[in-house]
């Protein structure tokens, strides 16, 4: 039956993390914006609430919690500080590529010890993006060419989340050139492998706390055990991964519209021109009006999406509920911070004021993630009835390529 | 438990509405519109069929007044819910054909809300034999030539003489106002007084003093009758004061007749995201099917992303009906969302009913071969006018947003 209401479980969850993000998080956001790392003391304290191991299943030490409960923590932590986010202890997207990939094996193996002792210094990454398409055929340009001993990968990963602090990568890679997206495969890496080399960390619009950077691979050896087969069919374990994974940036996404609202709902009941209160003119109003069924609605199709994987529902279903969800909340938060910072006036731009941070990061958010356009070709593929191709969800240049 | 899934009774009324409106409705959809009527027989032919789809939880308008239905307390009222998954199937089929079928229709609420249980068992029981006898309908009458948005700026007027109330007005753009047995009207004592002044009357057909002015060519929803009613020296019997003199000593109560705005527009908002959707799949539907220059026309990115954008608007939406229609079932207030509801849906709607026509191109604009798509984007515009229209939702919602403003 259709309903809104979290269960006692999730509410209590919920709570305890929207209390830590308002007393621990939100007063030091400036600080880790300025460290460009969120604080060692705050890592610890999330990593023994256990909050980035909550998806993590309970053969990995994790909770086995379900996306619903994803969303809604990610929410409270968006809505406090999407950057600090992306940089708290945990899998994160590593792990829920290696879920959604690997084995159970190769879970236990790569997952377990997020949820031991020193967890709190542990990160994963996920190393996809290139920074430009391959020229000459479908696929990566970066390589995973068979060994006798398994593979050797040559090439160079951009954007990557967490370049910098991750000890671990996921690489996607060419295995089969002639067979272009279909030909790709995934492998584990530690960074200590001989080859692996973290180079430079990019200097980012918005999410500052979070890392993004480049990871090379000079003739890095992996081993037949560390290749992910993604089950039955990759191509659609990769697409679930990224489905997943965008639902979590959107949950994000969702947190910094509300927190827009909500500061511009404030400025506008306070501030006064020509004699009132501006959200008493009818066009600053009716502005808000607008953001609020903004955060709303982005809100419900989340949760609409999470619900769909938790509740198994067929795969179709839920990767467009995913798309839709996901494109909506990633504008949605853009709108209610540009807002947001127009509704301010002068005192928006100012750094004295979070109005201009939450600018930066939304927009920074939607780039973290399958953009908008991207998803809107995923829904309008699956409903449609085209056939799939990987590079849908490719976050490259590359990606309109499929169409023409 | 946050859930999105219908419960097996809403799977059970959205399936079976759907196969009737695609086999049953839909295929009347155009002549209906053509010769702006729904035929009686057809009327009666749906309402049979729709009896064996309608689910428990869906008040019947001719038991109205009869016992109240036992119900479980445990077991939460999806009324709300269900309802607005009746109603989007239904506009999906067709939406004035949806307005057209007998029953209380808008007039329904403010007398379930308002209404003494004589009066309640009195013009719910004119429902009762349509069976058997003649079709028979409700209607809300508030809009007047001069006072539409501005409601506390109504005209009409009423005065007490003996045991009689006096009307002299006009209404317009009444819904079903003209064949309706009763419309419950409101007016005015005292148009200084605003509100508080209001009093809403049954007024019965036939009713000496009550004409009927000009039935409106409109737009859209010409099937459906839209009325002007006519009050001169109207003489109505004092019974039919609704919820009789002691409703309107506190301005709470017959403010109550005015909150079952809280419970429609969601509906009004269900009924557009049936239209919008109707446009969004018949744009989907072309394009798989046609190919332009050779290609097939999916291949446009711009397109597919067109398609995409136009489904999901309608998609958040509809979350916001879900969510409106659940916090009146477990009796939240919810007039914000309500009105989120409505000022979302109606422009999702009509958003949904332009691009469908330029995804089709320049044949989406051919009325010979793609009328539905023409009618659609004909009908769908008062969606973001009837019920009140964008801008005043966006008024109701501020007011919920903003401390102390009381108007703009
Ligand atoms: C980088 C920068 C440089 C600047 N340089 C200069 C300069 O050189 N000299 C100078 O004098 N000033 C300067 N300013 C100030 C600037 O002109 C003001 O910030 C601007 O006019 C807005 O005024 P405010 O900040 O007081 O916003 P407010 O007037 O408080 O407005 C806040 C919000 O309310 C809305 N609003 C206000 N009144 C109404 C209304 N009646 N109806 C509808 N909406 C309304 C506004 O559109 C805005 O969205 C500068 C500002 C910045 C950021
Ligand atoms: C097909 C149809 C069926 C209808 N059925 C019924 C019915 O059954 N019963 C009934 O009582 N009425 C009915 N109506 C009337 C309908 O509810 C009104 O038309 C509607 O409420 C708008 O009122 P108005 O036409 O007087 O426009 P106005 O109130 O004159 O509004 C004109 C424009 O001004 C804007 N506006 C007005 N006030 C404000 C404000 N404060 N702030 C910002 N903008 C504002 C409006 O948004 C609108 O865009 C029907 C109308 C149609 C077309």
């Amino acid at each position: 039956m259709i309903s809104f209401e979290a269960n006692e479980e999730q509410t209590l969850i919920q709570q305890s993390v929207a209390d830590f993000a308002k007393s621990t998080l939100a007063p030091r956001v400036r600080q880790f914006e300025a460290d460009r790392v969120v604080a060692a003391d705050v890592k610890a304290g999330a990593h023994e609430m256990g909050i980035g191991l909550m998806g993590l299943p309970e053969a990995c030490g994790g909770q086995g919690l379900g996306l619903v409960t994803s969303v809604l923590v990610e929410e409270e932590l968006g809505a406090a500080d999407a950057a600090a986010s992306f940089g708290l202890p945990g899998p994160g997207a590593f792990g829920r590529a290696v879920l959604e990939l690997g084995t159970e094996e190769q879970a236990r193996d790569w997952l377990a010890d997020f949820a031991a002792e020193g967890g709190e210094t542990r990160f994963g990454a996920v190393a996809w993006s290139e920074s430009s398409p391959c020229r000459d055929r479908a696929g990566f340009v970066t390589t995973a060419l068979r060994s006798d001993a398994g593979y050797v990968i040559n090439g160079k990963k951009s954007f990557v989340t967490n370049a910098h602090s991750a000890d671990r990568f996921l690489v996607f890679a060419q295995v089969e050139a002639e067979k272009g997206w279909g030909g790709i495969g995934a492998f584990l890496v530690k960074k200590s492998a001989p080859g692996v080399v973290v180079g430079a960390r990019h200097d980012t619009l918005g999410l500052d706390a979070a890392d993004f950077g480049e990871v090379s691979f000079d003739n890095v050896a992996v081993t037949e055990a560390d290749r992910l087969l993604g089950g039955a069919d990759f191509t659609k374990a990769t697409l679930r991964f990224f489905a997943k994974q965008s639902l979590v940036v959107a949950a994000r996404a969702v947190g910094v519209a509300r927190f827009a609202f909500e500061i511009a709902r404030e400025h506008c009941d306070t501030r006064k021109a020509f004699g009132k209160p501006i959200g008493h003119f009818q066009a600053v109003a009716f502005a808000l009006a607008d953001r609020h069924m903004d955060v709303e609605s982005a809100r419900w199709l989340v949760w609409k999406a999470a619900h769909a994987w938790d509740a198994k529902l067929p795969e179709k279903e839920a990767l467009i509920a995913t798309a839709q969800a996901t494109a909506h909340a990633l504008e949605a938060s853009m709108r209610c911070a540009d807002e947001c910072v127009g509704l301010h006036g002068g005192s928006g731009f100012i750094r004295d004021l979070i109005a201009e941070k939450l600018m930066r990061d939304a927009k920074q958010l939607a780039l973290c993630t399958p953009t908008a356009e991207q998803l809107d070709q995923v829904s309008a593929a699956l409903d449609l009835g085209i056939a799939l191709d990987p590079a849908l969800v490719l976050p490259t240049p590359d990606v309109q390529a499929i169409f023409t | 438990m946050i859930d999105f899934t219908l419960s097996k009774k809403q799977k059970d009324v959205q399936d079976g509405i759907r196969s009737l409106g695609k086999y049953v409705i839909r295929p009347m959809s155009l002549s209906m519109d053509r010769n702006k009527e729904v035929p009686e027989q057809f009327l009666r032919n749906f309402m049979r069929l729709a009896k064996g789809f309608r689910s428990d939880d869906v008040v019947d308008p001719s038991e109205e007044g009869a016992a109240p239905r036992e119900r479980d307390p445990n077991k939460p009222s999806e009324t709300n819910r269900t309802s607005a998954i009746a109603a989007e199937e239904l506009a999906w089929a067709d939406a004035a054909m949806l307005l057209s079928v007998p029953g209380p229709g808008l007039g329904g609420p403010p007398i379930r809300a308002t209404g003494t249980p004589e009066q309640k068992a009195r013009f719910f029981g004119v429902f009762k034999d349509m069976d058997k006898g003649p079709l028979k309908w409700g209607a809300y009458a508030l809009t007047e030539p001069g006072a539409g948005s501005d409601v506390a700026g109504i005209r009409t007027s009423c005065r007490k003489e003996g045991n009689e109330w006096v009307l002299n007005g006009r209404k317009c753009y009444i819904t079903n106002g003209a064949r309706a047995s009763w419309n419950v009207v409101f007016a005015t004592v005292d148009p200084s007084l605003g509100r508080a002044g209001h009093r809403a009357f049954v007024v019965e057909k036939g009713t000496p003093g009550f004409e009927i002015g000009k039935i409106e060519d409109k737009m859209g929803l010409r099937a459906n009758e839209t009325a002007e009613l006519v009050f001169e020296d109207c003489r109505v019997p004092e019974e039919n004061l609704l919820g009789g003199e002691a409703a309107y000593v506190s301005k709470e109560g017959f403010m109550t007749a005015m909150k079952t705005f809280d419970n429609t527009r969601p509906l009004v908002a269900a009924m557009a995201v049936g239209i919008g959707r109707a446009a969004y799949e018949y744009a989907r539907d072309f394009v798989k099917d046609n190919y332009v220059l050779s290609r097939p026309v999916p291949r446009y990115a711009a397109i597919a992303e067109r398609l995409a954008r136009v489904g999901r608007r309608l998609e958040a939406a509809r979350s916001l009906v879900y969510r409106a229609t659940y916090m009146a079932d477990a009796g939240i207030p919810n007039a914000k969302e309500a009105s989120m509801s409505k000022a979302a849906a109606g422009q999702a709607a009509t958003f949904a009913c332009i691009e469908a026509i330029e995804i089709c191109g320049a044949h989406g604009s051919l009325a010979t071969e793609h009328a539905l798509l023409e009618k659609w984007f004909r009908d769908i515009k008062v969606y973001d006018i009837f019920e009140g229209t964008g801008n005043i939702q966006r008024v109701v919602i501020s007011k919920r947003l903003m401390t102390g403003l009381k108007a703009f």
